[in-house]
C-alpha cells in the first residue's frame, strides 16, 4: 500500500467514513456546557477553562482510539509528523477544519495551530463582564482533546490557547510544547 | 426623517432600542426628533403592544405592517413566532421596505440569540449587534 | 484449526479481556468459560488439576504477558522502533501479536496451521473494542480488572465475529 500523506488519509475518512451531524446542533451544544459551567463556577472563568480542558482529556483519549481504527495509519515517526496528523487527520475528520501549523520553535518541540475557522465557537459573543474577555478560552475542550488523544501514544503535551478571535485577537492560536515521550509501562511486580 | 426601533422580549419587557435618521435625501443617519419627542417615544411605541397583542392572533404573517399612529407617526410591528416584537416608529408610509428590514432585523436576532452567552428576553448590550442594526438602517431608511 | 484463547492487555500491562476458547493444552484451574476477570473469583473456582504445576488464569496471563512484552522489546531492540513481531509457533500452538499504537496488546492464540490472524485482531480492535468499549460513554476510560471491557455487546460481538470463521472449528 503506497503512503498516504496525512491530508489524504484526513480527506478519505471525512468523505467515506464520517457520519455527518448538523454543525449548529455542536455549536449550540458546545455553548450550552460551556454557558452552564460558568453558571455552575458563578463566572471563575479560570476553573472553567480548567473543567473544559477535563472533559477534553477524557474525550481525546477515547478519539484517539477512534482516529487509530479508522485510518489505520503508521505510528508518527517525529512530532512533525504528529502535527501533521493532528491537524490533517485529527481535526479534519472531527471537525472539518484543518489549522494551519506555524511558529515552530527552534529543538522542534512547540507548535502553533492557528484556527481560521473554529466551528465550536459560531455565533458566539463573550459575555461582557469584563472578565470574560481576559480569562475565559471558550474553546478550552480542544486543548484537553490534544493532551488526552496524545497521552495515549505516548507524546505528554501542553496545550493552551494563546489568543482567541472571541477576545478581539486577530487569529485564535493554540501553542503545543511537548513535554516528553512517554516510556512504556512496565509490568509491576512479576514474582 | 427619523426612526425609532424597540424590541421587546416575550414579557413585554424591552430588549433593545435604537433611535437612527435617514441617510437619504443628505441625511446623516442620526435622528432629528426633538427632545420633547424623543422622551416619548417609548411611550408611543409601547403603547402600540395592546394593539399587537390583538392583531397578532388575527394575523398570521410576522409582518403586521402599520399598526398604529400618533399624530403623523407611525408604528410598524414584526412578532416572531417566538413572541418578540419589533416595533418601529417612523414617519413615511413604506411597507415593503421596512418588511425587508424587519426580517434582515430577524436574522441578525436569531444570531444573537444563537449564543450561549444570552439567554431569551434578556436586554442586548452587544455591540456587534448594535453595529449591524445601524448598517442594516442605512441599507433600508 | 482452532482458536485456544484470546487476550487483551492494556498500557498499563494489565490484562483486560481474556477468554477461553478450546484448550487442549493444560488445565487452567478456574475453567469456566468465559473467564471472570474479577481477581478474587478467578482462584475460587478450583477445575480439577491436570498435569503438573496447574495454572490459574491470573498466572497464565502473566506468563502470556510477559513473553509477548519481551518478545516486542527483543524485536524493537533488534530493528528499530517500527518494527513489531506478529506471531510464534511452538510445536503445539501458535500466539497471534497485535499492539495498536495506544499500547493496547491483543493476543490471540491458536493451533500451529492458523495463518493471518494479524487482520481479525485488527478488526476485533477497530470493530469491536472501538465500537463496544471505547465509544461507550458509560464505560470507563481505564479497565483496571477489566471493568468496562467485559459488556455483553462485545462479548457478542466478539462470539458473533469469530464462530463463523475458517480457523473456528
Amino acid at each position: 500500500m503506497a503512503v498516504r500523506t496525512p491530508r489524504q488519509i484526513g480527506e478519505d475518512v471525512w468523505k467515506t467514513r464520517i457520519e455527518k451531524v448538523n454543525a449548529e446542533l455542536v455549536t449550540l451544544t458546545y455553548g450550552s456546557v460551556v454557558a452552564q459551567l460558568c453558571k455552575d463556577f458563578t463566572n471563575d472563568y479560570i476553573q472553567v477553562n480548567e473543567q473544559l480542558d477535563k472533559m477534553g482529556y477524557n474525550i481525546g483519549i477515547r478519539l484517539i482510539e477512534d482516529i487509530l481504527a479508522r485510518t489505520n495509519s503508521e505510528r508518527c515517526r517525529s512530532f512533525k509528523d504528529t502535527a501533521e496528523m493532528i491537524s490533517k487527520v485529527g481535526f479534519k475528520i472531527f471537525l472539518n477544519i484543518t489549522p494551519a501549523i506555524l511558529n515552530w520553535s527552534q529543538d522542534n518541540k512547540q507548535f502553533s495551530l492557528i484556527f481560521d475557522d473554529n466551528p465550536l465557537s459560531d455565533f458566539v459573543e463573550l459575555p461582557d463582564d469584563g472578565k470574560a474577555i481576559n480569562e475565559l478560552w471558550y474553546s478550552n475542550i480542544l486543548c484537553g482533546v490534544l493532551r488526552g488523544a496524545l497521552e495515549m501514544v505516548q507524546l505528554q503535551v501542553e496545550a493552551k490557547f494563546v489568543s482567541d478571535v472571541l477576545r478581539g485577537d486577530d487569529t485564535t492560536e493554540m501553542r503545543v510544547t511537548l513535554i516528553r515521550v512517554l516510556e512504556d509501562e512496565m509490568p509491576v511486580g512479576d514474582e | 426623517m427619523s426612526f425609532y426601533l424597540a424590541i421587546i422580549g416575550s414579557k413585554d419587557n424591552a430588549i433593545y432600542s435604537l433611535d437612527f435618521g435617514t441617510y437619504r435625501q443628505g441625511g446623516d443617519g442620526t435622528s432629528k426628533f426633538s427632545a420633547d419627542v424623543r422622551q416619548l417615544c417609548p411611550f408611543i411605541v409601547h403603547s402600540s403592544l395592546d394593539i399587537i397583542e390583538e392583531v397578532q392572533w388575527t394575523n398570521s404573517a410576522m409582518h403586521l405592517k402599520v399598526i398604529d399612529k400618533f399624530y403623523n407617526y407611525l408604528i410598524s410591528a414584526y412578532v416572531t413566532s417566538g413572541n418578540i416584537k419589533f416595533l418601529l416608529l417612523h414617519e413615511t408610509r413604506a411597507d415593503e421596505v421596512i418588511r425587508q428590514f424587519f426580517v434582515d432585523l430577524y436574522d441578525l436576532y436569531v444570531k444573537t440569540l444563537m449564543s450561549p452567552f444570552y439567554s431569551v428576553d434578556q436586554a442586548i448590550t452587544s455591540k456587534v449587534f448594535d453595529q449591524r442594526v445601524k448598517m442594516l438602517a442605512k441599507k433600508y431608511l | 484449526m482452532t482458536i485456544y484463547s484470546f487476550w487483551i492487555f492494556d498500557r498499563h500491562c494489565e490484562c483486560i479481556y481474556h477468554k477461553d476458547f478450546k484448550r487442549p493444552m493444560r488445565q487452567l484451574r478456574p475453567t469456566s468459560a468465559l473467564s471472570s476477570t474479577d481477581p478474587k473469583q478467578r482462584n475460587t473456582s478450583g477445575g480439577p488439576p491436570k498435569g503438573s504445576g496447574p495454572l490459574t488464569v491470573d498466572d497464565e496471563s502473566k506468563l502470556v504477558f510477559g513473553v509477548v512484552f519481551s518478545l516486542r522489546n527483543m524485536v524493537k531492540k533488534l530493528s528499530g522502533d517500527q518494527e513489531s513481531f506478529f506471531s510464534f509457533k511452538t510445536t503445539k500452538y501458535k500466539l497471534h501479536f497485535f499492539e495498536t499504537q495506544t499500547n493496547l496488546r491483543f493476543v490471540m492464540v491458536t493451533d500451529t496451521r492458523v495463518d493471518g490472524v494479524r487482520p481479525i485482531l485488527e478488526q476485533i480492535y477497530a470493530g469491536l473494542y472501538v465500537e463496544y468499549v471505547v465509544k461507550n460513554p458509560l464505560s470507563p476510560p481505564e479497565h483496571p480488572g477489566g471493568e468496562g471491557v467485559n459488556n455483553e455487546l462485545f462479548t457478542l460481538g466478539l462470539d458473533r465475529f469469530l464462530r463463523p470463521l475458517s480457523i473456528f472449528e
